[in-house]
């Protein structure tokens, strides 16, 4: 046994003030063990079976050299601002369960500063967490202890190119920003998560799914060039032809190889969009419609998005007339879904037979009371078609989904396993609680992406097409009764993890949990392989260390 | 005076877990333990997957250091008087078996919280929205300022006295005990912990193997002879289940809160004072109290960081937050959860189903005569109530936690 201790030594607490009692530093001597590394289990070699023994919730850095690095920030004029009501402010990210506190926070201001940040970490060795919007849901936003980079302060449209469809801009900027920038020039972007307040370059990082990604693709699949500082402080252009190893994997890399300072995307000519909702009773059905649109390219927009498995709503939209009018003639017909009428009838049929289940049903009316106006406001429509998209969407979404923690597990599979996939996570959800959402997409995928896709929220198995679902339980705000620990959510998510693990799915923008899942969805082999180029690429592990290895 | 977020009082696993969470958010925190560290902690050291699972998750890869040998426990053996014995394998293979003296320590460590150990709690009293907690450190008084205080100081807890001064005289106590024995011949399977629904015996009776060594546990309503009950353990172990010991090499006991899981009567603290772990009842089935400790007390952590952060009251807060946490232990006594779910982390109802009609018989016979040693605590009605409760709402009350 080798307990050892030293007498007397101060210890020094977590904001770097030496404790004013003495106190003896208590050192069992057990070695650090490398990042990515798994010792063998002393325990047993049947015990937790098929977990990976890795520490998931990150232990806080806090290493006597920060002042030091702080100095040197200093010297070469890169500002860090260290008060606690500062770094307070990004403790959490939208999840809402992770904390942890930077011991300094830099705010974007241009490539030139990051690099020198990054170069200065490399030399002492500072964690530095890059932050977007912080609208991950398991911390991923969140530094323990280190460096937090405020990508916001990078938040400016430099070029858009009308002519050619493209825009050039700051990577900290949020869609919504962007988007405003974008409809002056009666233009828009291509496909964006439905919160807005996320940033481009976090979502570039991660995938971006949009109800239009069955046919334009993820957003990070937009990206035709970007600016990017490496781990090392390089600042690189990087597109499919130019540099284009490093392209592939920052795209989709969730910010391992480099922080994404600028972005050139895609854009399109902008158009409102007239919507149609079909509402089933089984997922199913809905499910197998929505591939069917999709397989057959009949829509611009489609999703399915749930009141709990009881009324499931299928969202069909359209850019233009033309293509509306062709669904109407060829594919209406076919969808098995009811009207607004025919499943308020069905529901009180079901009701009426299940009586005990008002409880039910007064939530199911309650909140198609107040959530289908929403997309509807007369304020965002003209012409029957709702002309601001972006706005619709973002607000519904923080409005009748947005909580004090945002727990938001995702599947993402091939077309052939996604029936069976969603119908065992809806139970799972339904073990966990009363109310909750499932809201289901197609991701088109580009063949020539194939690189970009390997240990990403693309399943291997996904040729032509990708499904995600999100599951999103509805907790209620502060005053409600139930208030969730985070062991709680933790095994809600782990549960349905365990679905991806066992159908060999992924993780759509890989909301989560990625470090204790990658090793069990992807085997060791590729991500044994992706860890040997970040440490290359990173040598001393500095940049979004908690993440994934 | 030092002043600080948060003080914890204990330094077991129940504290590393709320300190974790405490000292993730920023918030200064200090662990205050009796003894030195690191401490003995009279324990068998089974700890449940869960358990096993949180350690990992928030402190990392258990060390060979934190183990005892063997290593690990594959599962419980359950003997009846009948002479049927079953084995109920845990959920996902063997767990750890920990050496709660290097466990606790290493655990504290890594929470990255301050500890002062050989500070021993004493009271606490409020003033203005800080509390005083007064301790004793190497024989000197020493004070302390902090805006909450947590009490993971186990069964006995001090910090529950010193809010609550009559509570011990409102709960059964029971003694548990153990002495260590060489061994001659142990034909109990030494990958298993043995437990034996014997009302003859005791309150609770146990066996499993240790570091060379066979222990002998028993506990009983605190009065009783503890030597006296040791030894007729150990006569029928050999008698009946031929199990050939030495004498023993030493012994060790502590006194036990069994029961507040069972009836649903939390003890959870009041104002900034936060009560968590086995101070506050929590202890699965079997006595497994290391699980429900982490978990529990990593939630007195959170709800802290919560209502710090939302200006809520605190207690509001942790009693929302841990009523999943009693779900889960109560759930693990509820006859209706045992009968028709899967509360446990191994499966008692696949493990009788592989026994014969008339073994089962037997088993549910001896399972009702060792229950009925236990009715003179007049726990029964209030389970039953406890389990109609939970069926109808979901969940369990929390108007009787204290
Ligand atoms: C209510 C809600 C609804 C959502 N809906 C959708 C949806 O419809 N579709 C969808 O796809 N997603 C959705 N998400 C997920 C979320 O939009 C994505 O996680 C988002 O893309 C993250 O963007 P962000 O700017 O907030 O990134 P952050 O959360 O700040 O960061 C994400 C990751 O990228 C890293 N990172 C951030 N910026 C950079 C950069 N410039 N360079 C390198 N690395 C960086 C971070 O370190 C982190 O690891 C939703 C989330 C919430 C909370
Ligand atoms: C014989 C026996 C066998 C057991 N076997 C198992 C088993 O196999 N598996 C299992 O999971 N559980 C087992 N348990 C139960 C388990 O040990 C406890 O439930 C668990 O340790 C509770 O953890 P805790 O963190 O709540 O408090 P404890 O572990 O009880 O720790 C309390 C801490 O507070 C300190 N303290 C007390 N008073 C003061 C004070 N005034 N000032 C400062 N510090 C103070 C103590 O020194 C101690 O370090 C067993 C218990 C016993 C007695």
């Amino acid at each position: 046994m080798s307990a050892s201790r030293s007498a007397n030594a101060v210890i020094t607490n977590a904001f770097g003030n030496n404790a004013a009692f003495t106190c003896r530093t208590l050192n069992l001597d057990i070695p650090v063990i490398d990042i990515g590394t798994f010792p063998a289990d002393p325990v047993a070699a049947n015990s937790l079976q098929g977990i990976k023994r890795q520490q998931t919730n990150p232990k806080r850095w806090n290493e006597p050299v920060w002042g030091e690095f702080v100095l040197a920030l200093r010297v070469s004029d890169v500002e860090i601002i260290e008060q606690k009501f500062v770094s307070g402010t990004f403790a959490t990210d939208a999840g809402g369960t992770a904390y942890g506190m930077p011991h300094g926070v830099v705010i974007a201001k241009d490539a030139a500063q990051i690099s020198t940040l990054l170069q200065a970490a490399q030399q002492y060795k500072v964690p530095v967490t890059v932050r977007g919007g912080g609208l991950t849901t398991e911390g991923e936003s969140v530094a323990f202890g280190g460096v937090l980079l405020d990508m916001t302060g990078m938040s400016r449209v430099l070029k858009i190119d009308a002519e050619n469809l493209s825009v050039r801009t700051q990577a900290g900027i949020f869609w919504h920003s962007l988007a405003e920038a974008l409809r002056r020039q009666n233009l828009d972007y291509l496909s964006a998560p439905l919160n807005m307040t996320s940033s481009v370059g976090g979502t570039l990082g991660v995938g971006g799914i949009d109800v239009n990604s069955a046919r334009l693709g993820c957003s990070a699949d937009q990206a035709i060039a970007l600016q990017v500082v490496t781990p090392t402080g390089e600042i690189v252009e990087c597109s499919d032809s130019e540099n284009s190893e490093l392209f592939q994997r920052v795209i989709l890399g969730y910010g391992q190889f480099g922080v994404i300072t600028e972005a050139t995307l895609k854009v399109r000519p902008y158009t409102p969009l007239a919507m149609h909702y079909f509402y089933y009773t089984s997922l199913s059905e809905a499910i197998a419609d929505l591939q069917m649109l999709d397989a057959n390219d009949v829509s611009d927009y489609s999703g399915i998005l749930t009141m709990m498995d009881k009324v499931v709503n299928l969202l069909v939209a359209f850019d233009s007339d033309q293509r509306e009018t062709a669904f109407k003639t060829d594919w209406l017909h076919r969808l098995r879904g009811h009207g607004e009428f025919g499943i308020a009838l069905k529901m009180a049929l079901y009701y009426a037979v299940h009586p005990w289940r008002w409880r039910e049903a007064l939530f199911l009316r309650e909140r198609k009371n107040t959530l289908f106006p929403e997309f509807r406001r007369p304020e965002h429509m003209r012409n029957g078609k709702v002309v601001d998209r972006t706005v619709v969407f973002s607000r519904a979404v923080w409005k009748h989904w947005g909580s004090r923690q945002m727990v938001i597990p995702d599947l993402a599979t091939s077309p052939e396993k996604f029936i069976d996939t969603v119908q065992k996570a809806n139970l799972v959800c339904k073990k966990y609680f009363p109310h909750y959402t499932l809201y289901c997409v197609g991701i088109k995928l580009r063949a020539d992406h194939a690189p970009h896709y390997e240990m990403s929220c693309i399943p291997p198995d996904a040729v032509t097409h990708a499904y995600g679902c999100e599951f999103e339980p509805m907790m209620g705000d502060l005053n409600a009764d139930a208030m969730y620990s985070r062991d709680t959510l933790q095994s809600f998510k782990n549960e349905i993890y365990d679905i991806g693990v066992a159908v060999g799915a992924s993780y759509y923008r890989f909301g989560g949990m990625m470090k204790g899942y990658i090793r069990r969805v992807f085997g060791d082999a590729v991500v044994d392989k992706h860890l040997a180029m970040k440490r290359k690429a990173d040598p001393n592990m500095i940049l979004n260390r908690d993440v994934i290895f | 005076m030092r002043n600080v977020d948060v003080i914890i009082v204990g330094a077991s696993l129940a504290a590393a877990a709320a300190a974790k969470r405490l000292t993730d958010a920023g918030l200064e925190t200090i662990i205050l333990e009796r003894k030195e560290l690191p401490r003995h902690k009279i324990c068998s050291g089974i700890l449940s997957p869960r358990g096993h699972r949180f350690l990992l998750e928030n402190f990392g890869p258990l060390p060979r250091e934190v183990l005892h040998d063997p290593t690990w426990c594959r599962g419980v053996t359950f003997h009846f008087p009948s002479m049927v014995s079953m084995s109920l394998d845990f959920f996902g293979g063997s767990t750890p078996h920990l050496h709660r003296k290097y466990s606790d320590y290493w655990a504290i460590q890594r929470s990255g919280a301050e500890v002062h150990d050989q500070t021993s709690f004493v009271g606490l009293s409020e003033e203005n929205d800080h509390i005083i907690v007064n301790a004793r450190q190497h024989g000197e008084d020493i004070q302390y300022r902090a805006r909450h205080v947590i009490g993971a100081d186990g069964p006995s807890s001090p910090v529950i006295r010193a809010i609550y001064p009559d509570y011990p005289e409102q709960i059964p106590w029971f003694f548990v005990g153990q002495k260590f024995h060489g061994i001659i011949d142990c034909p109990l399977d030494h990958e298993y912990f043995h437990f034996f629904f014997n009302p003859n015996l005791g309150h609770y009776t146990w066996s499993h193997a240790r570091d060379g060594q066979q222990i002998v546990g028993v506990g009983f309503k605190s009065g009783d002879n503890f030597d006296a009950k040791h030894k007729n353990v150990v006569r029928y172990l050999e008698e009946k289940h031929g199990v050939k010991l030495d004498p023993h090499t030493s012994h060790e006991g502590c006194a036990e809160n069994f029961g507040p899981s069972l009836i649903n009567r939390y003890v959870f603290g009041k104002g900034n004072v936060l009560i968590t772990g086995q101070a506050a009842g929590f202890l699965n089935i079997i006595a497994e109290g290391m699980s429900c400790a982490l978990h529990s007390g990593a939630i007195s952590g959170e709800a802290i960081v919560e209502a710090r952060l939302r200006n809520r009251p605190v207690q509001e807060v942790y009693r929302k937050m841990i009523a999943s946490e009693v779900r889960r232990t109560t759930d693990q006594w509820n006859p209706l959860k045992v009968a028709f779910g899967m509360p446990h982390e191994a499966d008692f109802r696949a493990a009788l189903m592989k026994l014969s009609w008339a073994e089962r018989r037997l088993v549910v016979q001896d399972i009702w005569k060792f229950i009925v040693l236990y009715k003179e605590f007049k726990w029964g009605r209030q389970i039953v109530q406890s389990a109609l409760g939970r069926l109808s709402n979901g969940s369990y009350t929390q108007q009787r936690w204290i």
